[in-house]
């Protein structure tokens, strides 16, 4: 147990000094400050699109609901578009006003205050035949369902009033609509972003798990390499066991990983906790209650020891990137599948690929981290952990042997040539 | 009980078809040096391996420090391995301190020891920069330094001159003998025979994985005959011919000329020789009766010719 801390406290400082740490320890908050402000920048200051509307149809019955539907607030108080009027004097031919104005739809000519002309909606005809030509280059598919609609409203009313309905009654009749409620089975009780979090919280959690063991599983690749191509390892291997050495690095690189995530949870925590105080007591609710928690960390460090110890092992037969390249190939494939399946365990965690998927042990602690909110029979959350443990043991004493084999081969070692020197031990 | 640190009986290395050592036996007795030699590829690399429990034998048994291999008493040893290895970016107290601290020496009593033996290496002033800034003979100091920084009671060195100028391996000779003196028992490989032939009581030759001697300096060359070495304008024919000479071998010489190096007879002198080839009139610009050494004992021992890399003086 010495050496084995020793070790990992040596691969915790060597990484924890590097600039790399530093670098990643703030990337993801900067990253995020960044992101957050330049979105929100963007919206504030970004003005609206400029779009020209032309009704003529009789009595221009249609430019007051039209105008009101396209100047709709958005959430932060600024109006969706501007309809601004147009910069020439149009010609009267509906077919004529698109090309009249494509120098500024094509942003060759400018508005006042330099703006582009996003597009022109012309309004004609009469009666039941009123048409709507959309002149724009740009997705303009929120605005023109917008003018679809108040259009297609106030042509109902027209034919309604004509029939001789009263304008109250109509406008009573527009008033009405059912009242929604969701409702959540498992809370026996009104659906809330709470009811919706543990399946949330499962889906993060899982590629959370994802990324960090792919994250420590290669900082550990790359380590071992270096180790093996500095001939470091044979001198450790004179000092400590395999097991010894496996774990020691495996567990201080998991030290890493775990300072980091700590970090980020942390002001994360402190944050939400500041500015949203609703939701982190949400979250903090379902990690620590029904058990998630647990569940989490059990799958994390299974799949974190079964991938780190395969990483590790492959890292000691090579000593390139590039050679580790074409041994890392299939495991590369196996950490890809269970992104492609995560995002259908957050709609619907209990699809029978998912549940098959989770009684595959590498695949196990992604799919059952994701799966543990909206709670699985226990039967099969503790069959495939014991399924999981096991597999994890395999593995374990395979890396042991495959570390030996690598930390004293040399030259290149190819699949057949991995598998033969796991056969024979060395 | 036997007074052996290491002991290696009927031992066997294969891997597959390969037979890397074959029915190896040999004793280190305690506080002594003792040399492995061989040219490359003899096995000595896989014998270490055994000893220290990197690798497992096919057959035979192994005594190391009364344990049946190193593994159990990876503390008492010491070990050097052939290709050098160290974190570049440690600094050097900080490797010693690391690797001895694997060993079971606490911190402050490592990083105090590493201190003393860099200084006394002439390493005092590199103590704080980082490997990857040293040069190769520099980090090969501070791995050694690192090897013994526990004070074992068993080193093992593997090739422990090779890359070194020189100087550096005069160092190093007298850092082996002073791990000597201290009382440990040194076990280095090499097939440079001249460390070995400064070095070491007891050799052990191995060629093929085969051991070919197993004895003191002096009796393994005593298996070589000494040799009479004659440079002029004579033929090997008429060299061949004088009294005593067992066999001859013919250089020729840049400035014009031969060098014949002729092997005694068993009990020859070589004073006969000599006294002859004057007598005869040949033309003798050149002699010298040299002893053999051990490079001469491995080529009589093993028929077999040895590299002969860069050698202190």
């Amino acid at each position: 147990m010495r050496r084995l801390l020793r070790i990992a406290q040596r691969e915790y400082v060597a990484y924890v000094r590097t600039v790399g740490f530093w670098l990643s320890m703030l990337a993801l908050p900067l990253g995020m400050a960044l992101l957050m402000g330049a979105s929100g920048w963007m919206e504030a200051s970004a003005p609206p699109p400029a779009l020209v509307l032309i009704d003529q149809t009789p009595g221009q019955v249609y430019l007051a609901p039209v105008t009101q539907a396209l100047t709709t607030r958005n959430n932060i108080g600024r109006p969706r578009n501007e309809v601004v009027a147009p910069p020439i004097a149009l010609p009267t031919d509906p077919a004529a006003i698109g090309p009249a104005l494509k120098p500024w739809l094509a942003g060759d000519s400018r508005l006042a205050g330099k703006r582009k002309l996003a597009g022109a909606f012309v309004v004609h005809g009469a009666g039941e035949a009123v048409a709507v030509d959309v002149w724009t280059d740009n997705p303009l598919l929120g605005a023109t369902e917008s003018v679809r609609r108040a259009i297609a409203g106030r042509m109902t009313q027209a034919k309604l009033e004509a029939a001789g309905v009263s304008p109250k009654l109509l406008a009573d009749a527009q008033a009405l609509e059912p009242k929604m409620t969701d409702f959540s089975p498992k809370a026996a009780g009104k659906a809330s972003l709470l009811t919706r979090l543990p399946g949330l919280i499962g889906f993060g959690a899982a590629m959370l798990l994802w990324s960090v063991i792919f994250t420590g599983a290669g900082i550990l690749l790359n380590g071992v390499i270096e180790e093996k191509s500095s001939k470091v390892l044979e001198v450790l291997l004179s000092s400590a066991t395999v097991p010894e050495i496996l774990f020691g690095k495996i567990l201080g690189v998991a030290g890493v990983t775990f300072t980091v995530l700590g970090v980020w949870g942390g002001v994360g925590a402190v944050l939400m906790n500041i500015f949203a105080p609703e939701q982190a007591a949400g979250i903090g609710q379902v990690l620590f209650s029904g058990g998630l928690l647990f569940y989490f960390a059990f799958y994390l460090v299974c799949g974190y020891l079964m991938y780190a110890s395969v990483f590790t092992a492959i890292g000691s037969f090579c000593e390139t990137t590039r050679e580790a390249q074409t041994l890392l190939g299939p495991i590369m494939i196996l950490l890809t599948i269970p992104v492609i399946f995560l995002s259908q365990a957050l709609r619907r965690p209990d699809t029978p690929a998912l549940e098959i998927l989770s009684w595959v042990p590498p695949f196990t602690p992604f799919m059952m981290t994701a799966r543990a909110a909206s709670g699985p029979p226990m039967w099969q959350v503790v069959a495939t952990g014991i399924l999981m443990l096991a597999t994890v043991a395999v593995v374990m004493w395979i890396a042991g042997r495959a570390f030996r084999a690598g930390a004293l081969s040399t030259g290149k070692v190819d699949l057949k040539g991995l598998v033969a020197k796991l056969r024979g031990g060395e | 009980m036997t007074d052996a640190a290491l002991s290696l009986t009927n031992v066997t290395k294969r891997y597959g078809a390969f037979t890397a050592v074959d029915d190896l036996s040999f004793t280190a007795e305690r506080g002594r040096i003792l040399g492995f030699l061989g040219p490359n590829g003899a096995g000595k690399t896989s014998t270490l391996r055994m000893v220290l429990g990197l690798s497992e034998a096919t057959s035979g048994t192994l005594n190391v420090l009364g344990a049946p291999d190193g593994r159990s008493v990876r503390d008492r040893i010491g070990f050097l391995p052939e290709e050098r290895g160290l974190y570049r970016r440690m600094t050097p107290i900080e490797a010693i301190v690391f690797l001895a601290g694997l060993k079971g020496v606490p911190g402050p009593v490592a990083r105090k020891r590493a201190i003393a033996m860099l200084e006394e290496q002439g390493l005092g002033e590199a103590q704080n920069r980082q490997i990857r800034q040293l040069s190769k003979g520099m980090a090969q100091k501070v791995q050694l330094i690192a090897a013994v920084a526990h004070e074992p009671e068993l080193v093992i060195l593997d090739e422990p001159f090779s890359g070194l100028d020189p100087v550096n391996q005069q160092t190093l000779e007298a850092t082996i003998r002073g791990l000597a003196q201290r009382g440990a028992t040194v076990v280095f490989s090499t097939h440079v025979m001249q460390h070995a032939e400064r070095l070491c009581e007891h050799v052990v030759l191995l060629t093929r994985g085969k051991k070919v001697f197993d004895g003191s300096v002096a009796e393994a060359k005593g298996r070589a005959p000494r040799a009479l070495v004659l440079e002029g304008q004579l033929d090997a024919a008429a060299t061949g011919a004088l009294p005593g000479i067992a066999s001859v071998t013919s250089t020729p010489l840049e400035a014009g000329g031969q060098r014949h190096v002729c092997a005694l007879k068993a009990n020859a002198s070589g004073q006969e020789a000599l006294k002859k080839a004057f007598a005869q009139g040949l033309d003798i610009q050149r002699f010298e009766l040299r002893e053999p050494t051990l490079h001469d004992a491995f080529i009589v021992l093993t028929g077999e010719q040895l590299d002969q890399p860069e050698m202190a003086a």
